[in-house]
């Protein structure tokens, strides 16, 4: 049994990956929630999210904006915004028309879309085939408590992650978008009949969720200080495994879940013999056990049983 | 008469797709490409000629299959010239066999299937460590390559019938790529490297590395490969149409269509998923297990999520649970990058946005599938007494 200190050491680190898993998954949940579709490409946004995000970080040091802080927020709104008007147009050109269609059609519309979108960027973007160097943007430094080690950029690592997730909730429950949200999802039909605008909605809902992909982007290229193109891949089937987990159209499953398969991941690279090349089987094993025992998630999926 | 047109119909398809595969200059391919698309323009645009085509091809349906079967067993011939168009060819027809697999379990049983190169990988891996560690000789690898796709599958059955919909996506999906980590990391399976030095095949002491001599012209050593996977595809297809046209076929649309309906109707749907999806992988699996014999080597990028794709991408461009449309679906996806290769580079970008507007403008396929007709396939038959299955 390793040490307490090493276990909690472990568990900080995953909470990390965590933290930009659950906002993946947060963004399935959504979709999920209002037009009741897997969006595959979800993983590739997030890739966009990143790539828009580093790219903005050139333009900044190009026209001169040299305060990291100033740099860092326009950094984040200017990838949120882009990544998410990305989110509606994909939701618009594939997700939308095929909403009617059966179930299987837009998973592979969707994730075809994806591998349009990672090839587009493998092609398109300089040399993209290669790894990107991410520039380190957030304070370093760090202190120790019991024996565990805390970096500042970790800490504004979560620190961003936890104030897009409670921003998101406001929004979801306090604002007058939110409510149509909460609305659609409940019954689409009936919310129109009370005078839900249904596409704003909808738009609206693709707009947040790829939002938030581009925060887990930008947080996944500060994090490991290196973006691919290949990385939405593994970043969408994990935040949809993470979505799957805390319950499909469920927020605070979502973000249950991406923690849960986070930590989950870094404690089998960590206490498994030659864990760090397995911890994705050890992780997505669970998944399966997961999906078996409990099939629809921790705590529960918004679902009507139509006969 | 109409039987000569439509051999007549046929050979002009085939002298065609032959001349543009070999074309060389840019002019003569650009030629005959554009020759292929006028004359599909023409047949379609034209309701009477397109109505005298597909009706004289249901009529001598038998003598359409034998001018296709005669077709295909000549093309070696054609292509003698270069071994790397057999190679191609023979590939379409591995895609014809793993394709009837997937489509029978995506088209038939709705039965989503995302990691099916994972079981063409058990396949094709189960052939290597047979083979190069086990002594093994490759025919009884390859028969014995789809059982063990069998076997996996029906283990992974346990989380795929307790799920649906999107989850059981999910669930494929996290296969495949446990698969593929495994592969990649495992000592015995050869880690990233793979499995080499596969043995070919031999039949009767006939090695597949000779090149045949037939009708006195020497054919590359791949001819040996086409014609074995020539007979596969075959086989496999003519299983795949028999299973489609008998109560099993039908049980199975039922189940994708109506999960509740189908069960109300007495069907059990934990017996029939687990059906059709062993005998899918069955046919994926032989697919990867023939990979391996005729390419020598396995390794873990032979059998990633995009390979997943591509197969998904086939039954989906030729048309869902359309079985002629599965072999079209094949023919002219994996030939057509390899023919345009300054393509190459954007073939999977191709790909990814040919599947997005199938499904958005076309999303039965090039080939839809038909409505069954028990019984009903001479006109005026009697229902009563041609009631039996076909």
């Amino acid at each position: 049994m390793p040490p307490l200190e090493v276990i909690l050491q472990q568990a900080f680190n995953g909470l990390m990956l965590g933290v930009m898993y659950a906002l993946i998954a947060v963004g399935f949940t959504l979709f999920f929630g209002v037009l009741d579709v897997i969006h595959f490409s979800h993983g590739d946004i997030f890739t966009l999210g990143a790539f828009a995000g580093l790219s903005l970080t050139f333009l900044w040091a190009a026209v001169g904006i040299g305060n990291p802080a100033v740099a860092l927020l326009l950094t984040f709104l200017g990838a949120l915004v882009l990544t998410g008007l990305i989110g509606v147009v994909a939701e618009r050109a594939c997700v939308k028309p095929l909403a009617k269609a059966p179930p299987l059609m837009t998973l592979l519309a969707t994730l075809s879309l994806g591998l349009v979108i990672r090839e587009a960027v493998l092609i398109f973007y300089p040399r993209g085939a290669d790894p990107k160097p991410f520039p380190a943007m957030l304070p370093g430094g760090l202190f120790e408590i019991g024996g565990v080690v805390i970096r500042y950029e970790n800490l504004a690592i979560l620190a961003i992650g936890g104030a897009a997730m409670v921003l998101v909730d406001l929004i979801i429950n306090r604002t007058r978008i939110g409510a149509s949200m909460r609305a659609v999802a409940q019954d689409a039909e009936a919310a129109q009949m009370m005078g839900v605008n249904l596409d704003r909605t909808v738009d609206f809902t693709f707009f947040l969720g790829s939002a938030l992909a581009a925060v887990a982007g930008i947080l996944n290229g500060l994090y490991y200080s290196e973006i691919h193109f290949i990385m939405g891949i593994m970043g969408g089937v994990i935040g949809f495994s993470a979505a799957a987990i805390g319950g499909l159209g469920n927020v605070y499953g979502a973000i249950l879940g991406g923690l849960l398969f986070g930590v989950l991941q870094t404690l089998a690279a960590a206490f498994i013999p030659r864990g760090s090349e397995f911890r994705d089987v050890v992780a997505f094993a669970v998944v399966m056990v997961f999906m078996v025992f409990k099939p629809t998630g921790i705590l529960g999926e918004k679902t009507v049983e139509r006969v | 008469m109409t039987l000569i047109g439509v051999w007549v119909v046929e050979l002009g398809l085939f002298v065609l797709v032959v001349a543009a595969l070999l074309a060389e200059r840019p002019i003569a391919l650009g030629a005959t490409v554009a020759a292929i698309g006028i004359v599909a323009v023409v047949a379609r645009s034209s309701a009477r000629v397109w109505r005298w085509v597909t009706t004289s091809f249901l009529t001598h349906r038998t003598g359409a299959l034998a001018g296709a079967a005669v077709l295909a067993l000549v093309l070696p011939f054609f292509l003698r010239a270069s071994p790397y168009w057999t190679f191609i060819a023979t590939m379409a027809l591995m895609y014809v066999t793993i394709g009837q697999g997937l489509n029978f379990q995506m088209g038939t049983a709705g039965v989503i299937n995302l990691a099916g190169a994972a079981f063409a990988g058990l396949g094709g891996y189960t052939v290597g460590l047979l083979t190069v560690r086990l002594g093994f000789p490759p025919w009884l690898g390859l028969l014995i390559g789809p059982l063990i796709a069998v076997a996996v599958g029906a283990l992974l059955f346990i989380p795929i019938l307790k799920v649906r919909g999107h989850y059981l996506a999910l669930v494929t999906i996290a296969f495949g790529f446990i698969f593929n980590i495994l592969m990649n990391n495992l000592e015995f399976t050869g880690g990233p490297q793979g499995i080499k030095n596969i043995p070919t095949l031999r039949l009767f002491g006939y090695a597949f590395t000779t090149p045949p001599q037939l009708l006195g012209m020497t054919l590359p050593s791949h001819a040996n490969f086409y014609y074995a996977a020539l007979v596969m595809a075959a086989l496999v297809t003519w299983l795949a149409w028999r299973l489609y046209n008998s109560w099993v076929g039908l049980t199975l649309n039922t189940l994708r269509d109506d999960e509740i309906a189908a069960k109300c109707s007495g069907v059990s749907v934990a017996r029939y998923k687990l059906l059709a999806f062993s005998i899918g992988n069955f046919f994926i699996g032989l697919g990867g297990a023939f990979y391996a014999v005729m390419v020598g080597f396995v390794s873990p990028p032979d059998f990633d999520f995009g390979y997943s794709l591509v197969m998904v991408s086939v039954i989906i461009l030729g048309g869902l649970d359309s079985i002629p449309g599965i072999i079209l679906g094949a023919c002219l996806l994996i030939p057509l990058p390899e023919r345009f290769r300054f393509l190459h580079e954007y073939r999977l970008l191709l790909y990814g946005a040919a599947i997005v507007l199938m499904l958005l403008f076309r999303p039965r396929g090039l080939w839809p599938a038909t409505v069954r007709r028990y019984g009903l396939r001479e006109p005026a038959a009697s229902f009563g007494a041609a009631g039996g299955l076909r």
